[in-house]
């Protein structure tokens, strides 16, 4: 295939892993331009044999081994949904948390926020709203007598921020750590109100409960929020610090096996892994509930890279692997970015790439209840597939097998027999009899839900954003989404619609594509009223100078760690602004990091008043009321080999006799019929497949309709029509 | 491709050679086809949908996402947490008449006004005597002329025209924090008329070509308490205005004048066919009848102005009949309106009801005004939904008006549990809490505010398969959230969080219990010159208002304040004891621990309470009702909300469950199965052994009736509502009285 690494790069492999929850993907790009995809089961209890596994296979591919690979490795990125899959199955670490006297029903309440996610349809229907399950049990919840004070969004007109109103409780610190401990707490978190504004408190309280810890001779992580999101809202960052200490603590560890995996190969760097925003960090990153959704933001940074090559300026990428499918947009070129992220029914306080996704995966379990409700997820095989393979319950690929979408001798490339007689026993046992329906209704209605609630995901995830969906390019990728395009793209109208014959490690892929990139962002409270003197804008912007300073150094220091030469690394500015008084402050990306006097601060105004207006009209701005600065932020950006993808000349629109593997029975549109089946790697630039017709891959299966055509480009990108 | 709001958009200018309709004649037009036909402005027949329903829908998908993105984008302009956080804003598209074509998220109901303020706009020509053009910005806060709930809700009108033709509007709403009123906050809840409403806007223009007449912000400044968020709100109404204003031109464009003119009157017609086929399918024929009532203490507060100089009780009645036009809703018999601020207006009066049908009806459907064409009302003249005096306050309409919604969501809950749809039917309550004030401090920066938590989400009730939840509904709004404590602190500075929990037994008990209520505790630390709060629900905890409790359960107990002035607590700072909700500050007093020299408990609206330093003004509301027999209740549900600490008291969870159970050493409650059956069979006993025939019960209360029985505020309830023929009628027949037998006025 035609991608290979940049010259400074030349004759390095790259690898990046997408370690899905039913498979682990990697993803090698040779020296000589061309890549391969490896692919292994995912193993939840020993990751590194599934990063083994895959390595090792996609080594095989090309005839090379893991440890030459390994030692010729410039870039290993591994990208999870280790910690998404934890928050989703609540198997978590036992967790313990320390909050603001008063506050102890916090993780049950939760805001009240139970329309996460939802269409207006499902929002307005609030009868069916339900809380998320908490990520800690109500009793180890303990409140202690604490208070600082925020601050009043008017200004300083009250108590100055941070100003201590009760002391730390010492005494309750100790007893709710003992609590904790006998209650069988594996990490202990720590949540006071305004700890974004200052942390002393919690500080305080950390080393009051270390001192515990030491005592009994126990080893605990504890967290602080002002730690891993120093940002206004304690339920958002409730739910940062709840992420950190039930799913990423865990997984921290499996990660840093998995590196160990890695060096064993002879890999001289460090394993990274990419941030929900975008950038690559390695495993001892403190905040590694950051990287809680790097699966998608590998989707996204390809999906830039694609869009790039074929001058694409909106992309609309669904993602459908094993447990969810996922929903993101490129719009101009750059991945949609919030400062909140709504993650399986939790609202953290985390910028990531804006996504929305449903629990409905290929290896869903379906299931129905006893009102005779039926029911998609959010329980997951995982790697154990569905009844058809290792797993006791009926899932989505156990009906693609039953229907014929999916071919059982041809799983992994025939590597894993799948049982479709299980699979058909599944799926009367646990829908059809319940429902009353035959198996192959039964069947048929289960995907015709799965891919309605996918298809009302992609038309929301855009008319929200008031976008068009004719603006944008459909890019469908994750083992399942060529599978299940017939059916979530259905009846939307897209510019085009498109996937890549590697779709099942196109997160990988995307992986590769990273830059080295880091965020740091530093709280502020500075007040900006209109008739400051020209020596207060001067000691501002000095201040504002000098915290940058603080984190180009910080990202130095850390790249440093990272094997990167720090005098590579290049920056990055912005500020978060708002007028004084608003409750939202809004990033501006500045040209540079000068920072010198009031010249300087007015650029950085400038900057915001002309974001601002860009979004909003003249009648909304409030330059009366001046200005309020509420952070600064850096991103350090280090160079990286990235891939290339090569035209290919034009092969004639029919495919090569060889491509043509045969015929099967697919059960589609209510009666069986005949699919032709085309092998993968056989099909060339410039083939056009017309359905009904499934291209079969060892990774992936694609199903096009009848009256649909499937078209190669010079890429060997795919199009549907 | 479409933008969040592009600058670049050239207003379109009047057109000075084209005449077109005044909009009083699109109204006649409209009121005369709709009439006619029985289909929204005569259309029969779905024209474009039936010829290119691709092109139909992608026509509604883009004003639908028009309206959405207005919300999800300006919103953060905003000042107020209500409005940027929770469900207190809203985006709409209408057409020339007010009639909604597409609704943001957000307290979708209060769409019902806009054909009110366009009304009257037509009726007073404003399109001819001042001309009404391309970008012209109005603000409308008033319930007579506007139709709105009550000013703390403030609308701003942008008019669409292309070619000098009024083609919709534009409509943007949030809840203020602070309007302007005698008693500060956005609920003037003391208000005797409407001049005491606060800043009250019939329709009027403030603003050109999408953006506000410098005088505008001087009235924001001088008639309100919380000028900067004022303003900041009034400029994020007016931004997301602009977006749809935006791409309501761009629209036209792309599909043509004629076919947005058409295709808008038949999305309004297919949503009013779908809502109605939803209300024939979803409930059961017959006549849903519903009663509750609210308390107006004005005793001895208003003593300056001796005619509302009284205690009021009000009754609050509706009767919900499906029907073949949908359904009519009729609230003959409700009391009169007085001189109190819970009056309402039939504008207001809808977009209370509306709340519980449009998540009813109108979820799978585009969301319309169709709404408004299926449901029929009837507000009696001089009723309290339609006063016949043009003064009356409706500042704290809302705080009646839930019940009303209760009722009609009540109806609808009923009729879906007897069709069968076991997973729709629930406790419906609307028990909620807030509270408001202003203050300055010791700089002199004067600041007003309202706290919406515990209006923002609240318990909600029990289904009849399962207990209620926290946190998870709000009657008014699809978006229920509390928001957060830390920037609900920032708005008001001297008070400062002691607790913000669920309180422990704080719901309807039954076979499933209502989720529970909150509570949260403020401390008031260095107060300034001057604080003062004030809590406007309408006596919520001494009627039986909305927590109507089904099948045999109890009621969600009402919402209720402490207000504990002059404490000690620092001391109990000292020993880490701070109390965090309402029981445990009375149980910390009752303990000889919190000493309070002022202990108040507020079961009706409070006046003014200043605060000073340590002093601690604690809510409680957002309980909701149960359902079923809580004989009936699983044993082992109960030992759980014992073990949870859900059931704080021992002794009195097992009164009323009949249940026995033992606590070890830890703390753990286990059940003893035997002993609680005899218990439960032992109460049943005593149950019937209590009770007595209907027939028995009837006579004695007629002898009551007939003796006209009650304290002066029942009697005067009766007398108003007897008033009402309908009413009349139902209370002679049932009680069977003499033709001459009424209560007379006193």
């Amino acid at each position: 295939m035609a991608i290979s690494t940049t010259a400074a790069a030349e004759r390095q492999y790259i690898l990046a892993f997408d370690a899905g929850g039913t498979m682990t993907d990697a993803l090698l790009v040779k020296p000589d331009g061309s890549f391969t995809v490896g692919k292994a089961i995912t193993r939840r209890d020993d990751e590194p044999r599934s990063y083994r596994e895959s390595v090792m296979d996609a080594a095989n591919n090309i005839g090379a081994t893991a440890d030459l690979v390994h030692a010729e490795c410039v870039a290993d990125i591994y990208c999870g949904t280790g910690m998404l899959n934890t928050v989703l199955t609540g198997n978590g670490r036992k967790v313990g948390l320390l909050v603001t006297r008063g506050f102890e029903d916090i993780s049950v309440m939760e805001g009240g926020l139970t329309y996460l996610g939802q269409t207006q349809s499902e929002t307005l229907h609030q009868q069916l709203h339900r809380h998320t399950r908490p990520l800690v049990d109500p009793k180890n919840v303990i409140g202690i007598s604490e208070r600082l004070t925020g601050g009043s969004y008017q200004g300083n007109i009250h108590l100055e921020p941070g100003h201590e109103l009760i002391p730390v409780n010492a005494a309750q610190v100790r007893a709710a750590a003992d609590k904790l401990l006998d209650n069988g707490c594996e990490v202990i978190g720590i949540l006071f109100l305004y700890s974004f504004v200052d942390p002393r408190h919690e500080h305080q309280a950390r080393d009051i409960v270390q001192d515990v810890l030491k005592a009994r001779g126990r080893e605990l992580p504890v967290v602080c929020s002002a730690d891993v999101a120093p940002v206004s809202k304690e339920n958002n960052r409730l739910k940062s610090l709840l992420f950190q200490c039930f799913a990423a603590e865990l997984v921290r560890d499996s990660l840093m096996a998995v590196e160990n995996e890695a060096k064993g190969f002879g890999f001289k760097g460090r394993l990274l892994t990419l941030l929900s925003y975008g950038g690559a960090v390695n495993m001892e990153y403190p905040r590694l509930y950051e990287t809680m959704i790097s699966g998608p933001i590998g989707g996204l940074i390809g999906a830039q890279f694609i869009a790039d090559k074929l001058k694409l300026k909106n992309v609309v990428t669904a993602d459908m692997g094993g447990t969810s499918f996922d929903v993101g947009l490129l719009v101009d070129g750059h991945i949609g970015i919030t400062k909140s992220a709504d993650i399986a029914g939790h609202r953290l306080a985390l910028p990531m790439v804006e996504l929305d996704s449903v629990g409905s995966g290929a290896g869903s379990v379906v299931w129905v209840d006893e009102y005779k409700r039926l029911h998609v997820g959010p329980d997951s095989a995982g790697a154990k597939v569905g009844r058809c393979f290792k797993f006791d319950r009926l899932t989505v690929t156990d009906i693609n097998v039953v229907l014929g979408y999916v071919d059982p001798d041809y799983f992994l490339g025939g590597q894993v027999k799948l049982d479709r007689e299980g699979a058909m026993a599944a799926l009367e046992e646990a829908v059809a009899k319940p429902l009353g329906l035959s198996v192959y209704e039964a069947g048929a209605g289960v995907l015709d839900i799965v891919n309605t609630q996918m298809n009302d995901l992609l038309r929301t995830m855009i008319a929200a954003k008031g976008y068009d969906t004719r603006d944008f390019t459909l890019l469908y990728y994750g083992g399942a989404g060529p599978v299940h395009m017939y059916g979530f793209a259905e009846g939307i109208e897209f510019a085009d619609v498109i996937t890549l014959p590697w779709a099942a490690g196109f997160s990988a892929f995307g992986a590769a594509c990273a830059e080295y990139m880091h965020r740091y962002d530093r709280g502020l409270r500075v007040l900006l009223p209109n008739g400051m003197s020209e020596a207060e804008k001067t000691t501002i912007a000095q201040q504002l100078r000098a915290t940058w300073a603080e984190l180009e150094q910080e990202a130095r220091d850390e790249m440093e760690k990272e094997g990167v030469d720090p005098t590579r690394v290049k920056f990055r500015y912005g500020i978060a602004a708002r007028y004084l008084g608003q409750l939202e402050s809004f990033e501006t990306s500045l040209s540079d990091g000068v920072m010198n006097g009031p010249a300087d601060l007015q650029r950085a105004i400038d900057a915001f008043e002309q974001m601002y207006t860009k979004v909003y009209p003249e009648g909304a701005r409030f330059p009366d009321a001046g200005y309020s600065l509420t952070a600064v932020h850096l991103e350090a950006i280090a160079p990286k080999p990235q891939p290339i993808l090569s035209a290919l000349p034009l092969s004639r629109r029919e495919p090569d006799d060889s491509a043509y593997v045969g015929s099967r029975n697919v059960y589609h549109g209510g009666m069986w019929t005949p699919f032709k089946v085309y092998e993968m790697a056989a099909l060339k630039a410039g083939n056009v497949i017309e359905g009904p017709a499934i291209i079969r891959d060892p990774m992936t299966t694609v199903v096009i309709p009848p009256k649909r055509t499937m078209s190669f480009d010079q890429y060997r990108i795919l199009h549907y029509k | 491709m479409a933008h969040a709001f592009d600058n670049r958009t050239q207003l379109t200018p009047p057109s000075k050679e084209v005449r077109h309709q005044t909009l009083k004649q699109m109204f006649e037009k409209r009121d005369r086809l709709t009439q006619q036909t029985g289909h929204y402005c005569g259309v029969t027949e779905l024209t474009l949908r039936a010829a290119d329903p691709i092109k139909y829908e992608r026509f509604y998908n883009k004003l639908h996402a028009a309206v959405l993105a207005a919300r999800e984008s300006a919103r953060f302009v905003a000042a107020s947490p209500g409005s940027r956080e929770m469900g207190e804003s809203l985006w709409g598209l209408a057409t020339p008449e007010g009639d909604t074509l597409a609704v943001s998220l957000g307290f979708l109901s209060h769409t019902a006004i806009f054909p009110v303020s366009v009304r009257y706009m037509a009726e007073k020509e404003y399109d001819v005597n001042d001309g009404i053009e391309d970008g012209d910005v109005y603000a409308v806060s008033d319930g007579l002329t506007g139709g709105v709930p009550h000013p703390g809700d403030f609308y701003s009108f942008v008019a669409i025209c292309y070619e000098g033709e009024i083609v919709g509007w534009a409509v943007g709403i949030n809840h203020l924090m602070e309007n302007g009123a005698p008693v500060s906050g956005s609920w003037a809840t003391f208000s005797v008329d409407t001049f005491m409403d606060g800043l009250v806007c019939p329709p009027m223009r403030t603003g050109r070509k999408l953006k506000q007449e410098s005088w505008w912000k001087a009235i924001w400044q001088r008639r309100t308490r919380a000028a900067t968020m004022n303003i900041l709100d009034d400029k994020m109404r007016l931004a997301g205005c602009a977006m749809v204003h935006d791409a309501t031109h761009k629209l036209i464009k792309e599909f043509g004048l004629e076919y947005y003119k058409r295709a808008t009157r038949e999305i309004i017609e297919e949503s009013r066919r779908m809502i109605v086929d939803n209300m024939h399918s979803l409930m059961v024929p017959g006549t849903y009848n519903g009663c509750a009532f609210r308390l107006v203490k004005y005793k001895g507060l208003q003593q300056i102005w001796s005619h509302a100089d009284k205690n009021t009780l009000l009754h609050i009645r509706a009767s919900v009949e499906p029907n073949d036009k949908g359904l009519l809703v009729d609230t003959e018999g409700s009391s009169r309106w007085g001189y109190h601020s819970y009056n309402a207006t039939p504008g207001g009066a809808d977009a209370a009801l509306f709340l519980g049908m449009m998540n009813s009806f109108a979820h799978n459907t585009k969301v319309t005004a169709g709404i408004e064409l299926a449901v029929q009302r009837h507000y009696p003249s001089g009723s309290l939904y339609n006063p016949d005096y043009e003064f009356t306050s409706n500042a704290n309409l809302w705080a009646q008006t839930v019940s009303l919604n209760s009722i009609g969501f009540n109806a609808i809950s009923r009729a879906m549990f007897s069709r069968g749809y076991l997973e729709e039917a629930f406790t419906v309550d609307g028990n909620w809490g807030a509270w408001q004030g202003s203050g300055q401090t010791d700089q002199g920066v004067s600041y007003g505010f309202t706290n919406f938590e515990w209006l923002g989400g609240t318990g909600r009730g029990a289904w009849c398969y399962k207990d209620g939840e926290p946190i998870v509904w709000a009657a008014w709004s699809q978006l229920a959230t509390c928001g957060d404590a830390e920037e609900f602190e920032s708005c008001v500075p001297p008070l400062f969080y002691l607790g913000r929990k669920l309180l422990p037994g704080y719901f309807g008990h039954g076979k499933y219990r209502g989720g529970p209520g909150n509570s949260a505790v403020h401390w008031c630390v260095k107060p300034g010159k001057h604080i003062a709060v004030t809590r406007p629900n309408g006596g919520l905890s001494c009627t039986t208002s909305v927590g109507l409790g089904m099948s045999g359960a109890y009621p969600g107990p009402g919402s209720f304040m402490i207000s504990a002035r002059d404490t000690n607590l620092p001391a109990l700072i000292e020993t880490g004891e701070t109390p965090r909700d309402a029981r445990e500050l009375l149980e910390l007093v009752d303990a000889g621990k919190l000493e309070v020299a002022n202990l108040e408990i507020w079961k009706t609206d409070c006046p003014e309470l200043a605060l000073k330093d340590n002093d601690l003004f604690v809510d409680a509301a957002g309980s909701s009702g149960g359902w079923g027999d809580p004989l009936d209740r699983d044993p082992a549900l109960v030992i759980k909300d014992l073990n949870d600490g859900m059931a704080p008291r021992y002794e009195f969870t097992a009164n009323l469950y009949g249940i026995v159970a033992t606590q070890d050493a830890a703390g753990v409650w286990t059940l003893d199965a035997d002993a609680t059956a005899a218990r439960r069979k032992a109460m049943r006993h005593a149950r019937l052994a209590d009770s007595q025939s209907a027939q028995d019960w009837w006579a004695a209360e007629r002898t009551r009736v007939l003796a006209r029985d009650f304290i002066p505020e029942v009697r005067e309830m009766y007398e108003q509502s007897m008033s009402f023929a309908k009413f009349d009628n139902e209370f002679r027949k049932f009680w069977q009285v003499p033709a001459a037998f009424n209560f007379p006025k006193e």
